[in-house]
């Protein structure tokens, strides 16, 4: 028999048809809820539920087994029990000798290896085995499969179809974790999502291929991972340092337990965790690992909404004293940033547009309007740091005074924000310091593209990352 | 005795650690500079080689029986003058013959004594999902209690070992601090270079500490390299 045909990875994000096998018709169930998404989702409407005790599941045909889909099925994706799993897995393998498609799948079920019990484990290699001799490809087990804003594809139960499109892909060991992310950025719409894929027990697929495949994908523009560990960690190295020469990855790692079992003869063996150990090689390939969780989501976010940073002068725009103060604390405590110098004509130039008793340049990179404020002061200042070229990024501080309304601000920052042309724009940061009293100013803003925050020490966060990426991209611009 | 041979014949003789001569060879090869060490059968020779590397000096047993050498009374430090060295020796090998009546004495190694340096360790290890490691950090004897290391992936190349080396505290101490002159951070990177190469060229090694390594403003040394071999 001549070697099967391996399945391009394309076929998650671009299928001709999707099956659900094991489609369910009652409502309010995980099963009838990813027939819903999916066909919510579908710009072809080529989505087929398969269940052999229905005819109709949320208005779609119901077909009574794989094989009876008339039109070509690129997806499949597995929810039957884990007992029944392995039936699909044969038929799957039919079809892709048949017709020829089929080629990936995904494995919502679990019951598997996760289980850590020999018959799971025993499952898992047999269901891998059947479909991957077939040269499908699989997602999973015991995940939620992928999602995809612009081609309309969407397995999950829990990734909602009105999710904004955007730049940000997202692989995920945890779906739960990675829906979350979503969902906490929806109302304020603050990130934009192009794929999404949960990974779950990477039985055939693993961040390595998933990697590969949204480096070349034009409308990714930042990779963001969930992860708890890999097998092959120089491997997930080795491809990450070829990625980030071209689009950042931005990852949060859990589990950060040490060797353990390393009998270490000597100091190093007994000093080297492997999560000390990835927090190296990660810098190493310009990998960002966030430390946690509101850094990850917001630096993923960021990376997709703003320019990269050309170096590492920071200029502080700010109303507000004490949350400056943080933000400074943390904007340089790495020693990678530093506060931009401010020459004589800027300052002269920004006393023109503000109080008298503003605070311009002490310290040197450092503006405090005060609290008297108008919308025009904003954009005249922010005009006059984006024209500046000794300034490579800015964090804007305030607390909205509710003397401004919110759609004046918004325009104002916007305005100064668009006064120079797109090559010479660099990140602006708004930490908007009032949580949901300001939700429609930051709503606004983050609609034209501006990031929003709601506290000071996550912008400076964001910020060294987007430095530190930007260093790395330019040392490794020139080999 | 080139390195390849010094492993094979050091996994023969069923070693754990390369003994320290051997060590020094391996290390010499991969241009890790070590203390001037020599291995001298009787008192003459060790007062002629102390003489021509220069006091002060240290002087060690060599016996494949005495892994501890310190306890025995097998190690003299500090010792400044041919007088000294001569009478530390007599002293020594009397200690010996009481506290370790069996063991087969092969000499007595002459090392010169390094002058205190900035405190590093060099170290490297092989993982089981990242393959070689180098580490580097403050060195001395309480790295497990400070943890200032950080890690790269070998091999790797001097601008990564310099970032690396950036990312710890020591960092501030080579930069030179309290009007001290700044170290040889350039010496230091390279031999951070030639130990990721030594550990990818050789996956015998499984972990190595060169611990200390003195850094000085003209050069770095490794003044204690352990080598230490995979179990089969």
């Amino acid at each position: 028999m001549a070697e099967p045909f391996t399945a391009p990875i394309d076929n998650f994000f671009n299928p001709r048809g999707v099956a659900v096998v094991g489609a369910s018709a009652t409502p309010g169930s995980p099963n009838n809820q990813i027939v819903q998404f999916a066909k919510q989702m579908s710009l072809n409407g080529k989505v087929f539920p398969v269940n052999p005790r229905s005819d109709e599941i949320v208005g779609l045909k119901c077909y009574p087994d794989l094989m009876s889909i008339p039109e070509p099925v690129d997806l499949v994706v597995i929810a039957v029990g884990a007992q029944h799993s392995l039936g699909v897995a044969r038929q799957i393998a039919r079809r892709r000798g048949e017709k020829g498609d089929a080629g990936a799948v995904a494995v919502v079920t679990a019951g598997f290896k996760e289980m850590a019990t020999a018959e799971g484990e025993q499952l898992q290699s047999e269901l891998i085995a059947t479909i991957k001799a077939s040269g499908a490809r699989i997602i999973g087990p015991n995940c939620q499969g992928v999602a995809d804003t612009y081609n309309g594809v969407n397995t999950t139960f829990s990734v909602p179809p009105n999710t904004p499109k955007g730049g940000v892909s997202v692989i995920s060991q945890s779906a739960a974790f990675a829906t979350s992310f979503l969902r906490w950025a929806r109302d304020q719409k603050l990130v934009g999502v192009n794929k999404f894929v949960s990974l779950g027990n990477m039985a055939d697929l693993d961040f390595r291929d998933l990697l590969a495949y949204m480096s070349d994908d034009e409308k990714t523009k930042v990779i963001a991972m969930y992860m708890e560990g890999i097998v092959d960690a120089r491997g997930l190295i080795d491809i990450s340092a070829k990625v980030t020469k071209r689009k950042p990855i931005v990852v949060i790692k859990g589990g950060k337990t040490s060797l353990g079992t390393n009998v270490a003869q000597s100091h190093t063996a007994s000093i080297a965790g492997n999560n000390d150990i990835y927090d190296g090689a990660f810098r190493q390939a310009g990998v960002i690992r966030a430390q946690s969780v509101a850094e990850f989501y917001h630096t993923a976010r960021v990376f997709d909404k703003m320019p990269l940073p050309k170096g590492n002068r920071i200029a502080i725009l700010t109303v507000v004293g004490g949350p400056s103060t943080i933000c400074v604390d943390e904007l340089v405590s790495t020693g990678e940033v530093s506060l931009a110098h401010f020459s004589d004509e800027l300052k002269k130039e920004a006393a023109k547009y503000l109080v008298a008793s503003a605070n311009i340049g002490s310290p040197d990179g450092y503006i405090d309007m005060t609290a008297s404020v108008n919308p025009k002061m904003h954009t005249d200042v922010l005009r006059l740091l984006m024209n500046d070229d000794g300034i490579d990024g800015i964090i804007f501080m305030t607390t909205p005074p509710g003397f401004i309304k919110d759609d004046e601000l918004a325009a104002a920052i916007a305005e100064g924000y668009n006064s120079v042309p797109d090559e010479k724009k660099k990140p602006l940061l708004s930490v908007m310091l009032a949580g949901n009293a300001v939700a429609r100013c930051r709503t606004l803003l983050e609609e034209q593209g501006l990031p929003t925050f709601e506290f000071p020490d996550d912008a400076a966060r964001v910020m060294v990352n987007m430095v530190r990426y930007s260093a790395y991209r330019r040392r490794n611009a020139c080999q | 005795m080139d390195c390849r041979k010094i492993i094979t014949s050091s996994i023969a003789a069923g070693d754990a650690v390369i003994p320290e001569l051997e060590a020094q060879q391996i290390c010499r090869a991969y241009d890790i500079a070590c203390p001037a060490t020599v291995l001298a059968p009787g008192k003459a020779e060790c007062i002629a080689a102390a003489t021509s590397m220069g006091f002060p000096v240290v002087i060690k047993i060599f016996s494949r029986q005495i892994v501890h050498k310190s306890d025995v009374g097998g190690v003299v430090t500090g010792i400044a003058t041919a007088d000294e060295l001569g009478r530390a020796y007599d002293r020594m090998l009397a200690n010996i013959a009481k506290s370790a009546p069996g063991a087969e004495i092969g000499g007595v190694i002459v090392q010169k004594q390094m002058p205190k340096g900035v405190e590093v360790v060099v170290g490297g290890l092989r993982n089981d999902q990242f393959g070689p490691v180098v580490m580097f950090g403050m060195g001395g004897i309480y790295v497990e209690v400070f943890k200032d290391v950080s890690f790269r992936l070998a091999p790797l190349d001097k601008d990564e070992a310099l970032r690396q080396v950036r990312e710890t505290k020591v960092y501030k101490l080579l930069q030179g601090v309290r009007g001290d002159k700044p170290c040889d951070i350039d010496a230091l990177c390279e031999v951070m270079v030639n130990t990721g190469k030594l550990l990818a060229e050789y996956p015998e090694i499984a972990e190595l500490d060169f611990n200390p390594v003195f850094c000085y403003p003209d050069g770095c040394t490794v003044v204690d390299a352990r080598l230490v071999l995979k179990s089969s």
